[in-house]
């Protein structure tokens, strides 16, 4: 009893394995024709049949068999390399102003623009189509389209505190010789009323001479800052002109993204569908394909 | 020089007298003829023969004075005037002034003049007159012609731009480029338009070698509120501005070379636009190539004028690198510029007939002429 059982087990088990087997087999030899003939649609649905059947066929429910799937896991290098060839030259359209950098197989770098200075701004996810932003970066990208509805700019505040403290060290410099002749006449004030001090002073000379003390402290301060103040200046207009260029870079990045999608909002929507979208264009393309066979 | 041999007898005297007369009375037909053709001919070798005669005659004698002429800077001014009316460009007015020497007028530049000064080894510097800026040099006898990057910038873009529009200044400098085109195409002159060269391969290298890339960056910031952007080039090798109508403004090094030379380079679509047409009309780069003029500043490449040792077998002219900067040279220019007035006239005197009168020869008959 136990044995037939067993038998019987065992033949329900092989039939399970052949099947699976089968199911691993045909999705393999699907994957590799889809690869052979560069279908890049039919390699995202097969590398994401529940994603592909939700966002290109609107089936929902539709789960993925992840027994199958992981068979080409340790290939998702290699897969991202070779679809990336026609994402990015879709991405090259539709994003004109993002570069990519590949530094190591199937792994892409987003640079924002090909200006003068520009943002490293996050991985692009061949497999998935769609951009891994650096939230950092995207999240100023994102303040500096507020802001700019308020005519202002990302480093505005900061470049106007470090600029009139500047002006203020340059005064520091300027009143050099002011500074001096107030410090010598009040020396003569204080020389003038230590000559009635003593055990008898008056609490008016007191106060006089306290008051002269603190002043001749205070332009002592300002004498040991204005001292420095030029190598802070210097210093400071450095941090100014790189909050300048930061300022400069997101201007050019807002003017791209306007160029292109009009707004943030729309730039973000285009994002959200990036994965449809392009499906789609794949397609297109592939009916064009087509109707050139037919023509032949 | 047995001419200079002291003769005690009378008869020698007056055979001395008899032979001076002689040979400046010849030498008077000789230049009238001169100035005849200089004024008259229509041909553009004739003329070019005839200015470079002039400015080499000597009416200077012991016993005859003619009465007054002109000095070769007026030759070279009347050479540039009538070359010009040959060629029907009506916008440069050669004029005599009230000390006998021939200046420029270009319309329509109304508030200056324009006059040549000569200097020693020949060349002469065509130089604006509030400003003493030489704007280009030229050398009629080796025929070479070199704008002066450094004095165009002064005057033009420093100082004329504030009394006149750019296209105003773009109409002046017209005539300029124009008359050193003639001088190529007519006369075969070797050309250096300098800055303001149209051609889009042409780069002017940096005066100094090492270029701190926080100058660029505010370049770039200044462009954060136009419509224009600065680029990246590949390989990290400079940037580029892109300007209206596809006026590329590039400073960049070629990534190839090893010495990473920066330089300023200027393409556009029709090859008419000058990295001086670039200060002239966009204020954005003006201010920012002003603001950092000691790093920014381009060499000026010379021509060599052959000196006193390879007169003889190397008149060619040749392009050195990297030295006189155009530092070097306006400063030259300005400081020494009254000094060459008064060298020239002594030189003149002491010139005899020879052809190239090198410094040396000359210092040697100055002595000579003092010692009799």
């Amino acid at each position: 009893m136990a044995n037939e059982n067993q038998d019987s087990k065992a033949v329900d088990v092989s039939q399970e394995i052949k099947g699976r087997i089968e199911t691993k087999v045909k999705y393999l030899q699907e994957l590799d024709q889809a690869i052979d003939q560069h279908r890049d649609r039919d390699v995202y649905r097969l590398l994401d049949n529940q994603r592909y059947a939700k966002e290109i066929e609107h089936r929902e429910q539709q789960p993925n068999d992840e027994g199958v799937m992981s068979l080409v896991d340790d290939l998702a290098d290699q897969l991202s390399s070779y679809l990336s060839v026609n994402l990015i030259k879709y991405l090259g359209k539709t994003y004109p102003f993002f570069y990519y950098e590949e530094y190591q197989t199937g792994h892409y770098r987003i640079y924002f623009g090909n200006w003068w200075d520009r943002r490293r701004f996050g991985e692009l996810d061949v497999l998935n189509v769609r951009f891994s932003f650096d939230q950092t970066e995207y999240e100023m990208l994102n303040k500096s389209f507020a802001l700019a509805r308020k005519n202002k700019r990302y480093n505005s505040d900061r470049i106007n505190k470090i600029s009139s403290e500047n002006d203020r060290l340059q005064d520091l410099i300027d009143h050099q010789r002011e500074r001096e002749e107030k410090r010598q006449h009040i020396q003569e004030e204080l020389k003038d009323i230590n000559s009635h001090s003593g055990l008898f002073e008056s609490s008016r000379n007191r106060a006089t001479r306290e008051e002269l003390v603190a002043q001749l402290q205070k332009l002592e301060d300002q004498e040991s800052e204005s001292r420095t103040a030029a190598q802070t200046i210097k210093e400071n207009e450095q941090v100014v002109l790189a909050l300048s260029k930061e300022n400069t870079i997101l201007s050019y990045e807002q003017k791209s993204i306007i160029d292109t999608f009009g707004s943030f909002e729309d730039f973000e929507l285009a994002n959200r569908n990036l994965y449809a979208d392009y499906l789609k264009s794949l397609a297109d393309d592939k009916d064009a394909g087509k109707q050139v066979n037919a023509n032949d | 020089m047995t001419s200079n041999k002291i003769e005690n007898s009378p008869t020698a005297k007056i055979n001395a007298l008899s032979d001076s007369f002689k040979h400046v009375l010849e030498r008077g037909q000789q230049y009238v003829d001169l100035l005849d053709q200089l004024a008259q001919t229509d041909d553009a070798e004739e003329l070019l023969a005839a200015a470079e005669k002039l400015a080499e005659q000597d009416l200077h004698n012991a016993f005859i004075d003619f009465p007054q002429h002109y000095q070769a800077a007026d030759y070279c001014m009347l050479f540039m005037g009538r070359l010009l009316e040959m060629h029907n460009v009506t916008s440069v007015t050669v004029d005599e002034n009230g000390q006998h020497e021939f200046v420029a007028m270009i319309d329509p530049l109304e508030d200056t003049s324009f006059k040549f000064v000569v200097s020693d080894n020949g060349e002469a510097a065509f130089t604006e007159q509030t400003q003493q800026q030489p704007l280009f040099y030229m050398n009629l006898e080796q025929r070479l012609f070199q704008f002066n990057n450094r004095a165009l910038v002064n005057y033009f873009i420093v100082y004329a731009l504030k009394k006149h529009s750019d296209l105003e200044l773009r109409d002046a400098i017209k005539p300029l480029i124009e008359f050193a085109n003639e001088l190529a195409d007519d006369l075969n002159f070797t050309i250096n338009l300098g800055i303001l060269n149209t051609a889009n391969n042409q780069r002017f290298k940096l005066r100094e070698p090492n270029l701190q890339l926080t100058v660029i960056d505010r370049l770039f910031v200044k462009t954060g509120e136009t419509d224009y952007m600065l680029m990246n080039l590949p390989q990290n090798s400079g940037a580029e501005l892109l300007l209206d109508q596809g006026i590329k403004f590039d400073l960049s090094f070629d990534p190839d070379d090893y010495s990473q030379e920066w330089a300023f380079q200027v393409k556009d679509p029709g090859e008419q636009v000058s990295f001086f047409d670039i200060l002239l009309h966009y204020t954005m780069v003006r201010q920012w190539y002003l603001a950092d003029r000691d790093a920014l500043a381009v060499r000026s490449d010379q021509l060599i004028i052959a000196d006193d040792e390879d007169a003889d077998n190397d008149q060619l002219a040749a392009t050195i690198p990297p030295e006189p900067t155009e530092e070097v040279m306006s400063t030259t220019a300005v400081d020494e510029g009254p000094e060459d007035d008064a060298d020239n006239d002594s030189e003149a005197a002491a010139d005899e007939d020879s052809e190239a009168v090198t410094d040396e020869e000359a210092t040697e008959q100055k002595k000579h002429d003092e010692d009799d």
